[in-house]
């Protein structure tokens, strides 16, 4: 052991970084980004889910219980009308609605009380609540009503998912997209990164093929194994770990093949401002995990602060997110004009990198 | 333009940054003529063979290569480049690679013949990565002439390989240059430079001086070319 020649490696080490500027910038800049959203995501989300009641009780106690839920900090609710309400769980404006029958007061009376809860399902986290909101507002009712005990049997439907559809099931839908997409975006930076550096590129440039084919060429090659791996990755969720589905395969494929096509683009996009596979690397914190945390997989679009809103908004993973879950959790097939505006997002997305790469690939190194 | 010209580079310049890699360099090379770029490292030979497959693009003067002005694309299919480093797809055997080239510049059927140009056939299973520095210099030479180029550039393609398979591309390029091609090839080996109908000496990106390897060596004042070259080299520094 030669503390000097240790010593020398170590030196070494540090020389090379002073000149990469990106490399310290990634080690002492992104952090604070990463944290710093995580942060203000976490702390600037509205976690309250929304929802609506609609009072039918031709008696009294309707009215209070309503107005108890009012104030509970576990839900924020609004007064609807019952027949509005499928319509606002299906357009997301509610993630659940409570309907008090008419006869709810004699319910009561009765000493067994069944309220209507419909729950939009798709997104476990947010049902709890409200079940639990709607449970708090009778006992303290009850309370006051003297002691008198009383059956709580609330009548629970779902307009998505159902009872068993769980954590995995929600998540599910977006992992599969997400899985695709990042490796096939870590496998294009580096391989189009190698055509770089094993100087193969140069002799690309100086034949006869135009840029537009060489991205399109790679687009192909890379789309043929993100299929296969998308097929694989979707045979596992659905056979292996009954992730919850409801759309057609099909869509689910198509919807996966559109993201490989954003992924392969985005890394021939983006080789072009890396010199060395050890850059590219770096691209993984800048590129992906904004995203992951931004796209709605973790955290609700619609829960997020609105200045991140705006964010999420431009990203092609925010699309791609929702429309997986639509199809997955939702049924959504191609009639869905929402499920229309993400595929068109995201197609739209490919199209801007793929005209973008074909850009920056110049033809003259200089 | 002239036909008898394969190259023609009129009064080319090239800054990178404030830095002149090219400065003024005009010459011409015939069809069927082997010329040689002599030069030390950084010299300019690397830069101005980019300009004739439109790498690069001059800041000043013109560059034509069989007749077309570059940069231009639809000339590059007769134009073959064999880069410094040999350029290749590790992972891929010879015959993928050579195929590979092949495929690009419409040359399908001439990958049995390029490989046995360069005394590969038998090896051509083998990938790539498990060859050694040698047989990949001539995999990468089959590449850059499997489609029958018109002008073949070779920029220091003997770098690394041993005296025997040297004499052997010296012969292969003069059997070419004889069947029309025209070739250009750099190079800081002066015995290879006895072999080129004529040289043209790069320095600090200045062309110091063009001739047949006699007329050098009479300038240079010296029997021995590398020390006719050096002594060339002195005076352009001066």
């Amino acid at each position: 052991m030669s503390g000097h020649r240790v010593r020398a490696i170590t030196r070494r080490l540090l020389q090379g970084f002073r000149r990469d500027r990106r490399t310290l910038a990634l080690l002492f800049v992104a952090p604070l980004i990463i944290l710093g959203l995580l942060g203000y995501l976490m702390r600037g989300s509205s976690t309250a889910p929304s929802v609506g009641i609609a009072n039918e009780d031709s008696g009294p106690l309707g009215a209070v219980v309503a107005e108890s839920l009012r104030h509970s900090s576990l839900i924020s609710a609004t007064d609807i009308s019952a027949a509005d309400g499928d319509a606002k769980l299906k357009d997301g404006s509610l993630a659940a609605y409570i309907v008090f029958p008419s006869d709810f007061s004699q319910q009561a009376q009765a000493g067994n009380v069944s309220p209507e809860v419909h729950l939009e399902g798709s997104q476990p986290g947010r049902s709890t609540p409200v079940v639990q909101a709607l449970q708090l507002a009778l006992s303290s009712v009850a309370a006051q009503a003297a002691g008198r005990s009383i059956q709580f049997a609330p009548r629970i439907t779902y307009l998505y998912g159902g009872k068993n559809f769980d954590t995995l099931d929600y998540f599910g839908a977006a992992f599969i997209g997400l899985v695709v997409f990042f490796l096939v975006f870590v496998i294009t930076i580096v391989a189009f990164l190698n055509e770089r550096s094993q100087g193969t590129l140069e002799r690309l440039m100086a034949s006869p093929l135009r840029r537009g084919e060489i991205v399109l060429g790679y687009m192909l090659g890379f789309t043929v194994l993100a299929l296969v791996q998308s097929a694989e990755v979707l045979a596992f969720a659905l056979a292996i770990l009954k992730v919850h589905n409801q759309g057609s395969v099909l869509v689910i494929f198509a919807m996966e093949a559109l993201m490989a096509l954003v992924a392969v683009n985005l890394g021939i996009f983006l080789s072009m401002f890396a010199r060395s596979e050890f850059q590219a690397v770096q691209f993984i914190p800048l590129v992906v995990v904004p995203q992951v945390l931004l796209s709605g997989i973790i955290f609700p679009v619609s829960s997020e602060p609105k200045a991140l809103q705006i964010l999420s908004d431009v990203l092609p993973l925010t699309y791609a997110v929702n429309g997986m879950r639509d199809i997955m959790v939702k049924g959504a097939d191609l009639t869905w004009s929402s499920l229309d505006l993400d595929v068109a997002v995201v197609a739209a997305f490919g199209i801007a990198l793929i005209v973008a790469g074909t850009t920056t690939l110049r033809r003259t190194l200089a | 333009m002239s036909e008898a010209y394969a190259v023609e580079v009129d009064n080319v310049s090239k800054s990178f940054g404030g830095y002149k890699a090219l400065n003024g360099v005009t010459l011409r090379v015939r069809r069927g003529e082997i010329y040689g770029l002599l030069g030390p490292n950084g010299a300019g030979k690397t830069t101005l063979i980019r300009h004739l497959v439109g790498l690069l693009k001059a800041d000043g003067g013109t560059v034509t290569v069989l007749g077309q002005s570059m940069p231009n694309v639809a000339v590059l299919g007769k134009v073959g480049y064999m880069t410094q480093q040999a350029a290749l797809y590790p992972a891929l055997s010879v015959e993928e690679n050579v195929q590979f080239f092949a495929a690009i510049n419409g040359a399908d059927e001439g990958v049995k013949d390029a490989l046995e140009r360069v005394r590969l056939y038998d090896r051509r299973k083998s990938v790539v990565a498990t060859l050694s520095g040698g047989m990949r210099q001539r995999c990468s030479l089959a590449c850059a002439l499997v489609h029958h180029p018109q002008l073949l550039l070779l920029d220091e393609p003997t770098v690394g390989i041993d005296p025997q398979l040297r004499v052997q591309f010296w012969e292969d390029f003069r059997h070419m240059a004889e069947g029309g091609t025209t070739i250009i090839v750099s190079s800081h080996v002066m015995d290879e430079a006895d072999r080129c109908q004529r040289l043209g000496l790069i320095q600090y990106g200045r062309l110091l001086e063009e001739g047949s390897p006699a007329e050098i060596r009479a300038k240079g004042g010296s029997q021995n070319l590398e020390e006719a070259f050096l002594s060339l080299a002195g005076r352009g520094e001066s």
